[in-house]
């Protein structure tokens, strides 16, 4: 028997016999019928059916009754009878029988629908589940990269395709966590604990289904993509097939060398957590060793810490090392400021080419003043153990970190797909791979050109985001028949840390196209704080960064070296 | 659920014939002992008491006593059950139909028979329900809920004073305190505060004790704690206080419109206890239970809380809505609105609208994890309508407009029009609300282990919520008309 059906005519029959109480206790005469039927119809729809529940539908029929005495006997059937609803106190008195007869029609209903039920269930069986229709998967879509851009996406996905069970989320990632890299610095600059940065995908995500694993190739005609699993049960890596209807690629970038391959053996690379990790480890490292060298120029060679890269990533980081380094030289008494030396190697006449000239050069100038130094139009050319060689001369030290390019994933070399001189996969403006049906890419990986200006996008996090949410869009307007729409976006500005509570900010004017307000400071630093840890995903990590930040406040950064890097 | 549901129905299934047998003589015993003393205290025929008290315990025993899990259990059910037997005898509906076989009852009669009622809660629900309470203590083992005395008695106790200090300074500048109502005078201020604090004190461990493991959530508790207030007013300023002050029981209509503000006071009461009693629960539960990564629930603190509001703050805007013509033809909204009523008119609207928005963002705060179907939201919305008819127009608005709050019979009774509104508002806050949530849910289900939250939602099949329901909401409404 049909579920409604079934339920319809128990909440029928039981308001028939129960309105027996209402015929008793008000005057409507005739009208007490279909009323306690279609009262009880509803009651019947609106409660979940459990066996043998007298008691409890008793008494929540019961206390149904209150307020169907006030919407009915009160307000309703006054005014049906043209008459205004009977509701000030002594009116209300005056109805007083018909809320006992209210009462105890909800508890007869109550009590006759349960009982109803059980003959039901005796005489026809349980009463059947609701169907829920055999949903097949009919569209996979797999999304390549679990940074900014591919995570954002899946969350757009889970949200626009809300409810439809026909069409399946997998994301792949070599890593389970998203890493917020804005604070990355902070954690080389032991800040900020390494894990409080990082949200774990799997807990954020809450359809989308989860792989670790490397992408080892796609197979563009057969449509899946290749994955290289590690930790299998022999601990040999296996192979495995992901199919898909659509494909997003937001493998992100890795650090660029230029081919020079000296340095990417010796340089400390600045992309990951265990890249910060490794970093904080080093400094670490160096200052002990120092601590315990008695040759001035080889201390000076172990305390000299070379950053290649004037961008937002070298700039932070020469900063964030800076404070690290001399506030930790508490600890090793035998050392002294002027041995240390935080030196930021850049290729252009000044820093920060993402800012303004003015806040660039505010920049430098603080940083100068808290004991970095720069080389400004200098190349790094080479590197070999103990030394690193410039355009124009020569720096002995033991540490490199490398910031100083990115390229997109190398998977995409692989790929016979089109691509710009970086390397980055060529989309339209509605994010889409032209002429591969079901192929999109966003973030660092894509080279996507504004619908509006026609300009190209900067391979930023901002832009990220804002790529994810209109690709999400678009793919949904697809599987709907309907046109997808452009990418545009106008950036927000941007901010940078520079050193202890000082930092630059350049934020757009809302409305104002073009129109920039720039301020550096405290004031900066704040904005730069509370945005980043608005951002921050996860209201525990937030708690957890704004505790490291109030410790940090009242004791010194820790020196407890966390890995072997002897 | 289903195997939930199961397991307790196997449970109950397999005690069915020793129980029915055991419970319903002891329901015999306690009912016909009540019945004898209410017979007594009402000076009525002993064999017509008793022949009511045996039938009441012996039905109690039969139909409820599986319900009655635990003492606080069975009060509950207990005061739900002795509510309908008035409702149903002396409340007037089995003795007119019987005698002119038609109901017209008058309220007048009703209130003839107000004594009745105290009696049945007092002389049967209350020993019946509690007792068999404490019977079905022993005979349940539920391992899913360990009963902790000391959380109840710490989290209990400190709500109650916690409770009793909010609300003895609120109202001791009146020098009124309404949980020592019918006590009479006290030799010294002092003594009167101390007592006070003992009442209070008494009342918090009392509900600690009690209903630990019924209430769930600041909804429950906040339901739980507005019935267990109006139990508390007959029990206590009706009974008990006068007792202890050497004064003979008066459980007429007349004693009872006499301390009709301590009611109202109970009922806040009550409801500060019982958000207090929550909180510190929460607390204790995150801290001592939670916390442990064996019983750490999937979603973390804060992940729903942003989303209740913001579907609260809707339904209560549409709750707003559909009570607005009734706030406006009974005159209500000016006063609201807090504003002369000749600016009614879009002032007046927006102001109601605005506050129905706000208290739906509380709706959505707590009562979000109560209703798991649409009876049981609506249910729920017309006890959120109820505690905020209390709260707001009888105690909030005079006092923020005044600086006074008058708990009078009067006072109720010019109020009794926006009773019905905020009645409307809160069972159509509740539904929308529910709505939102369960299209949310349904959503989320597609990912089996969010599922776990919406089997955390079913109140497991016996809980004593349809009982309180029953009796919060009728005598909650049914006092000021009845009283007035």
């Amino acid at each position: 028997m049909n579920r409604s059906f079934r339920r319809n005519s128990i909440g029928l029959l039981s308001g028939a016999i129960a309105s027996t109480a209402l015929t008793a206790t008000l005057h409507y005469g005739p009208w007490s019928l279909p009323l306690g039927v279609a009262i009880g119809v509803a009651y019947s729809a609106a409660v979940r059916p459990t066996r043998r529940a007298y008691a409890d539908n008793l008494m929540a029929g019961g206390s149904l009754g209150v307020p169907l005495w006030g919407l009915i006997s009160v307000i309703t059937v006054p005014l049906l009878f043209g008459q205004m609803p009977e509701w000030n106190a002594e009116q209300m008195r005056q109805h007083f029988p018909a809320l006992v007869g209210w009462v105890v029609y909800g508890a007869l209903l109550g009590i006759i629908n349960q009982a109803l039920q059980d003959g039901a269930e005796y005489l026809f069986g349980p009463e059947p589940a609701p169907k829920v229709p055999a949903v097949s998967v009919d569209k996979r879509i797999v999304i390549l990269g679990g940074g900014f851009a591919g995570m954002h996406a899946a969350e757009c996905l889970e949200e626009t395709l809300r409810g439809d069970a026909s069409i399946s989320l997998t994301l792949v990632n070599e890593t389970n966590a998203l890493l917020f890299t804005p604070m990355l610095a902070e954690v080389a600059g032991s800040s900020l604990e390494p894990s409080h940065i990082s949200t774990p995908l799997r807990s954020t995500l809450r359809r989308t289904d989860f792989i670790r694993g490397v992408v080892a190739g796609v197979d563009l005609e057969k449509r899946f993509v290749i994955l290289d699993s590690d930790g299998g049960a022999d601990g040999l890596s296996s192979r495995r097939e992901i199919p898909y209807n659509h494909l997003i690629f937001a493998l992100g970038s890795v650090s660029n060398y230029l081919g020079m391959t000296n340095i990417e053996k010796f340089a400390f690379n600045f992309k990951s957590l265990l890249d910060a990790i490794r970093i904080r480890n080093r400094i670490i490292e160096m200052f002990e060793r120092a601590d315990v060298e008695s040759d001035p120029l080889l201390r000076s060679s172990l305390l000299t810490f070379v950053i290649a890269g004037g961008g937002f990533a070298g700039v932070e980081l020469a900063g964030a090392l800076n404070d690290f380094a001399h506030g930790i030289l508490a600890d090793y008494p035998r050392l002294h400021p002027h041995e240390l030396n935080i030196m930021l190697v850049h290729s252009r006449d000044r820093v920060l080419p993402e800012l303004s000239e003015s806040l660039a050069r505010y920049a430098q100038e603080k940083m100068q003043l808290r004991g970095v130094s720069f080389r400004l139009n200098t190349r790094i050319v080479d590197a070999h153990p103990g030394m690193v060689l410039l355009s124009d001369g020569e720096i002995h030290t033991e540490t490199l970190v490398w910031t100083a390019g990115t390229a997109p994933s190398p998977l995409l070399k692989s790929l016979p797909l089109e691509k710009d001189k970086r390397g980055a996969l060529l989309v339209d403006s509605t994010l889409a791979l032209q002429g591969c049906p079901g192929l999109w890419a966003i973030g660092d990986c894509a080279a996507v050109t504004d619908a509006a200006t026609g300009r190209p996008c900067p391979p930023t996090a901002q832009f990220a985001l804002r790529e994810a949410e209109v690709l999400a869009s678009n793919i949904r307007a697809q599987l709907e028949g309907r046109t997808a729409r452009g990418f545009h976006f106008d950036s927000l500005g941007a901010l940078c840390v520079v050193g202890h509570q000082t930092a630059c900010a350049e934020l757009r004017i809302p409305f104002a196209r073009s129109k920039f307000l720039r301020f550096s400071g405290l004031f900066a630093w704040f904005l730069w704080r509370g945005i980043y840890l608005a951002k921050l995903p996860g209201l525990e990590r937030k708690i957890r960064v704004l505790m490291d930040w109030t410790i940090e406040l009242f004791f010194p950064r820790d020196i407890v070296q966390t890995i072997d890097l002897k | 659920m289903p195997e939930t549901q199961s397991v307790i129905g196997a449970q109950f299934k397999s005690t069915l014939s020793p129980l029915v047998r055991v419970e319903s003589l002891l329901g015999l015993v306690i009912g016909t002992t009540g019945g004898l003393l209410e017979s007594a205290v009402l000076k009525t025929s002993l064999f017509s008491g008793g022949l009511l008290g045996l039938t009441f315990g012996l039905a109690f025993g039969f139909f409820f006593a599986r319900r009655a899990t635990s003492p606080g259990a069975g009060l509950i059910w207990g005061l739900g059950s002795s509510f309908l037997l008035w409702i149903l005898t002396a409340g007037g509906f089995f003795h007119f139909v019987a005698t002119t076989g038609r109901f017209a009852m008058r309220l007048q009669d009703a209130q003839g028979h107000f004594a009745e009622l105290v009696a049945y809660v007092l002389c049967l629900g209350m020993p019946v329900g509690v007792g068999l309470g404490i019977r079905g203590g022993f005979r349940t083992s539920r391992p899913d809920k360990k009963f902790a005395w000391g959380r109840a008695i710490v989290a209990g106790g400190f709500a109650g004073t916690l409770g009793g200090l909010i609300f003895g300074r609120w109202v001791s500048s009146g020098d009124y305190f309404p949980l020592l109502a019918g006590f009479g005078e006290l030799s010294s201020r002092r003594m009167t505060i101390s007592l006070h604090f003992a009442v209070a004190l008494l009342i918090g461990v009392a509900f600690g004790l009690l209903f630990q493991r019924d209430v769930r959530a600041y909804g429950s508790c906040m339901g739980w704690g507005l019935g267990f207030g109006i139990f508390w007013w007959f029990f206590g300023p009706l009974t008990l206080l006068r007792l202890a002050s050497g004064m003979p029981l008066d459980w007429s209509a007349e004693q009872g419109s006499a301390v009709f503000g301590s009611l109202v006071g109970h009922i806040l009461y009550g409801l500060i206890l019982g958000v207090a009693y929550a909180t510190i629960d929460k607390i204790w539960v995150r801290l001592f239970i939670q916390s442990d990564p064996l019983n750490r629930e999937i979603e973390g603190a804060g992940l729903h809380i942003l989303r209740s509001l913001g579907w609260g703050a809707i339904a209560g805007l549409l709750g707003g809505l559909a009570s607005m013509p009734v706030m406006i033809a009974t005159g209500v909204l000016p006063k609201v609105a807090g504003v002369d009523s000749t600016l009614l008119g879009l002032c007046g609207v927006f102001i109601h609208l605005s506050v129905s928005a706000a208290i739906g963002m509380t709706y959505g705060l707590l009562f979000r994890d109560e209703a798991s179907a649409r009876g049981d939201a609506i249910t729920w919305g017309c006890l959120f309508g109820l505690i905020w008819w209390y709260l707001g127009p009888m105690t909030l608005l005079p006092l923020l407009l005044t600086g006074v709050c008058d708990w009078s019979t009067d006072a109720a009774s010019a109020l009794l029009p926006s009773l019905l509104g905020h009645l409307i508002y809160g069972a159509v806050t509740a539904l929308i609300f529910f709505l939102f949530d369960r299209r949310y849910t349904r959503s989320l289900l597609l990912d089996p282990r969010t599922s776990t939250r919406e089997l955390r939602r079913l109140r497991p099949v016996g809980t004593p919520a349809p009982a309180l329901w029953l009796f919060a909401l009728s005598l909650g409404v049914l006092l000021p008309i009845l009283l007035g």
